[in-house]
């Protein structure tokens, strides 16, 4: 009979040191696109380095309602932290209001929340290091001098502007002899469009040295177009699209340069601040390993990744999203 | 008493499984499954899948379908919830109450409004409702996508709230809004002379008619009455989720009509009770709650649902067919 109750016991701090264990949760908007199925990777190498539960959990669709309802049952079986890639940032905020005061830690990666609902604020660029950055490329490819086109997203799609501005200010400074034939032309998110703005680029200025694409298929769109018409070395294009989708123009010349992100390296950082937050650790400074070195912004709760990933012929068969 | 449970065998085997499915997931998640601090959870996010189930089941049973449920939902509450802004102007507009019951108001106006237009589509037209609601499905999203230019519409009073988040004692308000829905759908849907004209009009439109019944009328009703509960629906989620927005509960429409045919209304209507799409709803938040809590990816979530979906249908299936067997038997002798 003692054996037995010894057994139990034993047991039972077993199960309970299990339970002991730090549960870290990242939520991405939605489960099953290769974006966020890369950043599902990022978040379990974490969960090994570590020694932690990181989990990745999120709903099938990319519905707010779907996603309340699973923090709210996270909520049941107890976690240590959350961080989301919300749907809407005011849909989750009474559930994440929930969350903080049954003691989670609260913090946004991929997507911002709304202020008073997270500790810390895990972003993947600089808005104005991304502007450059491609503005750069492009003159990389093209030289200091001549004539380019943008395609970009839609007109009214904050993000694509805010990097179409950063670029055209540092470009008047740094590179005068650039020239922008025409206001930034709109390809609806649609790579058909942006294929057919570009055609029509390319008629209009014969030129034309270079195209810069802004959204994911922008770029593409214009690679397309540059490859039909036979351009691929007289015409570069530079812009913000996936390796997956750039990998076969990156390769036939007709893409220059892919930049964005990795999702994976997001999913691991927004993994390592939870746990160095829970355990009180300092976060300026600490080395994430194949990340870099955290750095939170003057506000105290913005954390930005770091320079944008850039992806040639080279080097895109080494991601998959 | 041997009666009634082979008439409601559906439903028993479907209460037996959700039995079953409690003790599963209590042993697999001991001490977290089955606590009150999990039940309120559930409580508070089955009331508004439930109410849009109800909605569905109703429809289904007279053959018809509504595609456009949430859709309706969400574009009544983001009216709705534009008018609760304007008016409570950030607390410098009108008191509390009176925005809220002129924001409830405005929902259900809205939603039967919606109703209207699947009602005459469907009865006074003649169009099959698959193709009704799929067009108004899209409509309905258009035009809340256009006024809200797909963001979500906030800014309402925090009393607001109270209506999904509160409770009276440790049963939240959406349940006791879901139980009083579940009672008056009962009601009307299996005890009263029109409840018996939407499962005729399910059976056989036609004859329904030549029996004097006015089939146009109840099939408009039976709209009505699930543009109604999806304005319920919508009253509950803009609550919950202290926003409006376009695409809010858009993973439910499929939801209900899977917890519609799990209940055992049969999709080609003129059958089907209340109480089996509760239980189907049940169902199916105990799955949902119970792998969130174990944290099973999610597409775990819709494989299960869906396997005890064809389950449960391929059962009833069978034992139909044995029954039938055994009358064929006793007949031949």
């Amino acid at each position: 009979m003692k054996k037995v109750l010894a057994m139990i016991f034993v047991l039972a701090m077993l199960v309970s040191s299990v339970a002991m264990a730090e549960t870290i949760v990242v939520m991405p908007k939605l489960v099953g696109i290769p974006y966020f199925n890369a950043s599902e990777n990022g978040v379990k190498a974490a969960g090994e380095e570590l020694g932690i539960d990181a989990r990745y959990v999120g709903p099938t669709e990319g519905d707010a309602a779907l996603q309340v309802q699973m923090i709210e049952d996270l909520l049941v079986d107890g976690i240590d932290a959350l961080a989301i890639a919300p749907n809407d940032p005011d849909s989750v905020s009474p559930a994440l209001q929930k969350c903080i005061a049954d003691d989670v830690l609260v913090l946004d990666w991929d997507t911002t929340a709304n202020g008073d609902d997270v500790t810390f604020s895990v972003h993947q660029i600089d808005d104005k290091v991304l502007g450059e950055t491609l503005i750069d490329l492009l003159v990389d490819q093209i030289g200091e001098e001549g004539e380019y086109a943008i395609v970009t997203g839609y007109l009214t799609a904050a993000n694509l502007n805010t990097w179409i501005d950063a670029g055209q200010a540092y470009a008047a400074e740094k590179y005068p002899g650039l020239k922008l034939v025409t206001d930034p032309v709109p390809s609806d998110e649609s790579q058909q469009e942006a294929y057919n703005q570009t055609m029509a680029l390319l008629q209009a200025y014969p030129d034309l040295k270079g195209i810069l694409g802004y959204s994911t298929p922008a770029p593409i769109g214009a690679a397309k177009a540059v490859q039909e018409k036979g351009l691929n070395d007289q015409v570069a294009v530079v812009g913000t699209s996936m390796p997956n989708d750039s990998s076969e123009y990156l390769k036939d010349g007709s893409l220059d340069y892919a930049v964005l992100w990795d999702p994976a390296q997001l999913g691991k950082l927004a993994v390592y601040v939870a746990h160095l937050t829970l355990n009180g650790e300092e976060l300026e400074g600490y080395e994430v390993p194949g990340v870099g070195p955290i750095h939170v912004e003057e506000d105290g709760k913005t954390i930005i990744m770091g320079p944008p990933t850039v992806w040639t012929a080279e080097n895109v068969d080494n991601y998959d999203f | 008493m041997k009666e009634h449970i082979k008439k409601n065998a559906h439903q028993y085997r479907l209460l037996g499984l959700l039995v079953i499915l409690l003790i599963v997931m209590g042993i697999l998640a001991p001490g977290k499954f089955l606590t009150v601090k999990n039940f309120k959870n559930m409580g508070f996010q089955m009331a508004e899948f439930g109410i849009l189930a109800i909605g569905m089941s109703v429809v289904i049973m007279t053959g018809g379908i509504n595609l456009s449920i949430v859709n309706s939902a969400m574009l009544a509450s983001i009216v709705s919830a534009m008018a609760m802004r304007t008016l409570y102007n950030g607390g410098e507009g009108m008191a509390d109450i009176p925005v809220i019951l002129i924001g409830v108001a405005i929902t259900v106006v809205i939603a039967i409004a919606c109703g209207m237009i699947n009602g005459f589509f469907v009865a006074y037209i003649g169009v099959l409702p698959i193709l009704v609601t799929l067009g108004t499905q899209t409509v309905f999203d258009g035009i809340a996508l256009n006024i809200t230019r797909g963001s979500g519409v906030s800014g309402f009073p925090k009393l607001f709230q109270k209506i999904g988040a509160g409770t009276l004692g440790q049963i939240p308000y959406t349940m006791l809004i879901y139980v009083v829905v579940i009672v008056v759908a009962y009601l009307m849907i299996e005890r009263s002379r029109w409840g018996i004209s939407v499962y005729m009009v399910g059976g056989n439109e036609k004859a329904t008619r030549f029996s004097g019944i006015n089939t146009k009328k109840t099939i408009m009703g039976v709209y009505v009455f699930s543009a109604v509960l999806s304005g319920l629906a919508g009253i509950l989620m803009t609550s919950r989720y202290n926003s409006a927005k376009a695409d809010y509960g858009s993973s439910y429409t499929m939801q209900a009509v899977a917890a519609t045919v799990l209940g055992g209304t049969s999709i080609n209507g003129g059958s089907g009770h209340v109480l089996g799409t509760v239980i189907a709803v049940a169902i199916i938040q105990v799955i949902s709650s119970g792998f969130n809590i174990l944290k099973i990816n999610r597409n775990f979530t819709d494989i299960a649902t869906g396997l005890i979906l064809v389950g449960v249908l391929a059962l009833n299936h069978f034992v139909n067919k044995g029954s039938l067997k055994k009358r064929v038997r006793v007949s031949v002798k």
